[in-house]
């Protein structure tokens, strides 16, 4: 009954959203952008969720994929594509993803396959160097630290924008939702828990592994893809930047990682916060950030959506952000 | 309880960023220019003088009473308003965005650097507001024929031919024989120092070393002991503050000077004088403008500067400058409207900014003269383009003849 009446709420909520653009004047208004920043942070951050979050493996690496979700739409867009005619063209899109997919089962094959814990975690990050490094020295191709950027002349609203957002937010959340009701989802929680135990049970460890992580790395290609979108140029210094994969993280720890809906409210919240600093202490908000981070390691490491559960002593589920590193990383150490 | 958690926490975020909509809904009774500027990150340096020239240049048109507006039918007070970008390219969109939908601007200031003004002007051409940029190389620009913006700034072959326009006005006696090149291992090394070989080749100049150079390096000394030993009489560099400071630091330490040293990037901040001291003196560098220019304002605004901070500055008069060209360009034409605004940038020109004279051609690119400053006494010396009565490039002796 609980869990009907959630999902009844979660159902309206993406009514109403769907429903702000008929409001008038809210398309040109400033909170129309931020729900817009609001679901490509869900989608990346529900990326996060399902590699680190359910499957227990911390990644540093989705702002690569981010970046290489957007460097294959735009750069597909101005090679290969009318310039009027590319306007969120959905196999791009789509193609966006996939790329960033490849990529990531191209280099989560070897760090999945040899490394676990924190040692995987530093691999993911030198594999963001390794892209962000690959598109500045890339020359013509990449438009080296410059980048590319494509004709903004068909936009006319954001609008567009908005919705392929709250869809892509909502596909996210329902996808992640269904895997962890399916035995895929068992098995990824299971490697979470005890990989060991799992590769005894039957799971093929690596291949679930490599599976959530290429989802992981499809989903935060579509994120790319939508903001190469919305900005129409891209280059290392603002898709490769690290900050697209830690307030991710943030999100997921503040919401409640390796929950379905955690993710989500931590989106809201964090883009709030952010936001709001931004407009109203411009120059002290990397003080703000930086304090939010401190302030939610500190006292909300399970989330906001175990605080309820917490109180009423009953046993959160565990994750990987809530595992005391030494413990999680020593048992995953023992599998590789 | 979950659910009324979830939505309540919705609404909260919701409500945070429609709050400052309410102060936004004032009667258009002054001309509110915006500016995404770098206020944090790496860029903030540059960002935080450019925000001071941009206020000096709405101070000072203000002082006049503002600016006579048609529709108005009267003179309006100016409003600066800024939003941080953050030094990041991915960022000025969010900052487009607060300025248009939230500050409700009119027209718009550029923020500092390629990446980041492209995408201020893509934002700005989804807006259509006009975006007066400055600090962006033209070939960025140019091929994407923007229809909001205008741009004001040299390209960067003119930056690299200063070092050869100089050697030619010296006696043959003192002009370098064998100079050496040393460019930052970085896409924008690597492109500069590609335009600094082939305006060797137009000047018949020979490189007697022409490597790149590992940024952030500590020890330097192989590209020294080599350049000694080939003879070099002046170097070229290209790289960042820190590693320009090392380099000078280690040559000083090697006892190994050369008579001209002139450096882009890393020589003009004055970090650079800080950090060398004296050893800075006689060395060159790049920069946007000069104090020591003889054109209205100029002085007067290098001297303000000085006065503040205790130390000169070679770009504040290029932001100064942007805002001018702006502030001119609404008053000409008596209106905030963007497009307006525009047409009365594009292929107009503009007398007697602390720049010079600024001519636009119909793609509304103006192109200036990129300077060279000599370090002396811990001030940026005006050497290229040479001024009357003004400053003489001084060769630099070896280290221990040095005062």
């Amino acid at each position: 009954m609980a869990g009907n009446r959630l999902y009844k709420s979660a159902a309206a909520a993406v009514l109403a959203l769907a429903l702000v653009p008929l409001v008038p004047g809210a398309v040109d208004h400033y909170a129309f952008f931020y729900l817009f920043l609001v679901f490509v942070h869900i989608v990346l951050a529900q990326s996060w969720n399902l590699v680190a979050g359910y499957t227990g493996q911390i990644s540093l690496a989705q702002h690569a994929f981010f970046g290489v979700g957007g460097y294959t739409t735009v750069l597909i867009a101005t090679a290969l594509m009318d310039e009027s005619g590319f306007y969120f063209n959905p196999l791009l899109l789509l193609a966006s993803g996939l790329t960033a997919a490849l990529f990531a089962l191209a280099i989560g094959y070897p760090l999945l396959s040899k490394l676990a814990g924190d040692y995987f975690a530093l691999g993911t990050l030198g594999f963001g160097e390794i892209i962000r490094i690959g598109l500045v020295k890339g020359g013509a191709a990449t438009g080296g630290s410059a980048g590319v950027s494509m004709s903004s002349e068909p936009f006319e609203t954001l609008l567009p924008h908005y919705l392929v957002g709250l869809l892509l937010a909502v596909a996210a959340t329902v996808l992640v939702a269904v895997l962890m009701r399916s035995r895929i989802g068992l098995a990824l929680m299971a490697i979470r828990e005890d990989p060991v135990a799992a590769a005894a049970s039957g799971v093929n460890v690596l291949r679930f592994k490599l599976l959530a992580f290429a989802i992981g790395g499809f989903l935060a290609g579509l994120a790319g893809s939508l903001y190469a979108f919305y900005v129409f140029s891209v280059s290392p210094g603002g898709f490769l930047n690290l900050s697209w994969t830690l307030y991710p993280i943030l999100m997921c720890v503040m919401g409640g990682n390796g929950t379905v809906l955690g993710p989500v409210i931590g989106a809201f919240l964090m883009t709030a916060v952010f936001t709001a600093a931004n407009i109203w202490l411009p120059g002290a908000h990397p003080i703000i950030s930086g304090g939010l981070i401190i302030a939610v390691m500190l006292f909300m490491p399970e989330g906001i959506l175990r605080l309820k559960a917490k109180r009423a002593g009953r046993q959160p589920a565990k994750s990987a952000a809530a595992t005391p590193p030494g413990e999680s990383s020593n048992m995953q150490r023992r599998q590789a | 309880m979950k659910k009324r958690a979830l939505l309540s926490a919705m609404a909260a975020a919701a409500a945070a960023a429609l709050l400052p909509a309410a102060a936004s809904a004032a009667a258009p009774t002054e001309i509110r220019i915006g500016a995404p500027i770098s206020l944090t990150g790496q860029l903030a340096a540059d960002g935080l003088d450019q925000k001071w020239s941009y206020e000096q240049a709405v101070a000072d048109a203000n002082a006049k009473g503002g600016i006579f507006i048609k529709a108005a039918n009267k003179k309006l007070p100016i409003k600066l308003v800024f939003a941080d970008d953050q030094s990041d390219p991915a960022k000025v969109t969010d900052a487009m965005e607060r300025l248009i939908k939230i500050e409700k601007v009119d027209l718009l200031l550029s923020t500092h650097g390629g990446d980041l003004n492209m995408a201020g002007a893509l934002a700005a051409e989804k807006y259509k507001k006009f975006y007066m940029i400055t600090t962006m190389w033209p070939h960025m620009w140019t091929p994407k024929k923007l229809k909001y913006s205008a741009l004001f700034f040299f390209d960067a072959g003119g930056g690299a031919e200063v070092p050869f326009k100089i050697w030619q006005t010296m006696p043959e006696k003192d002009r370098p024989k064998k100079p050496a090149l040393v460019v930052e291992d970085s896409p924008d090394g690597q492109g500069f120092g590609g335009v600094l070989k082939d305006l060797a080749k137009k000047y018949k100049v020979e490189f007697v070393m022409a490597e790149p150079w590992a940024m952030g390096a500590k020890d330097y000394s192989a590209y020294i002991l080599k350049m000694k030993s080939r003879g070099a009489d002046a170097v070229l560099l290209f790289g960042n503050p820190v590693d320009a400071i090392t380099l000078v630091r280690q040559m000083k330490e090697q006892n190994f000077s050369v008579p001209y040293l002139h450096g882009w990037k890393g020589t003009w901040p004055y970090e650079f004088r800080e950090a060398l001291g004296e050893a800075s003196d006689y060395v060159l560098a790049d920069g946007f403008w000069s104090m020591d220019y003889p054109y209205p304002g100029a002085k007067a605004l290098g001297e303000r500067y000085t006065k503040q901070y205790n130390k000169s500055n070679t770009s504040i008069g290029m932001f100064y400058a942007n805002a001018q060209v702006l502030l001119r360009a609404v008053e000409n034409t008596g209106s905030i409207d963007s497009k307006a605004v525009r047409n009365a940038v594009v292929g107009k020109e503009f007398k007697g900014t602390v720049q010079g004279d600024v001519k636009f051609d119909a793609a509304g690119l103006a192109l200036v003269t990129s300077t060279a400053n000599q370090w002396w006494k811990g001030r940026h010396m005006l050497v290229y383009p040479a001024q009357p009565g003004g400053w003489q490039l001084k060769l630099a002796p070896p280290w221990d003849q040095r005062k």
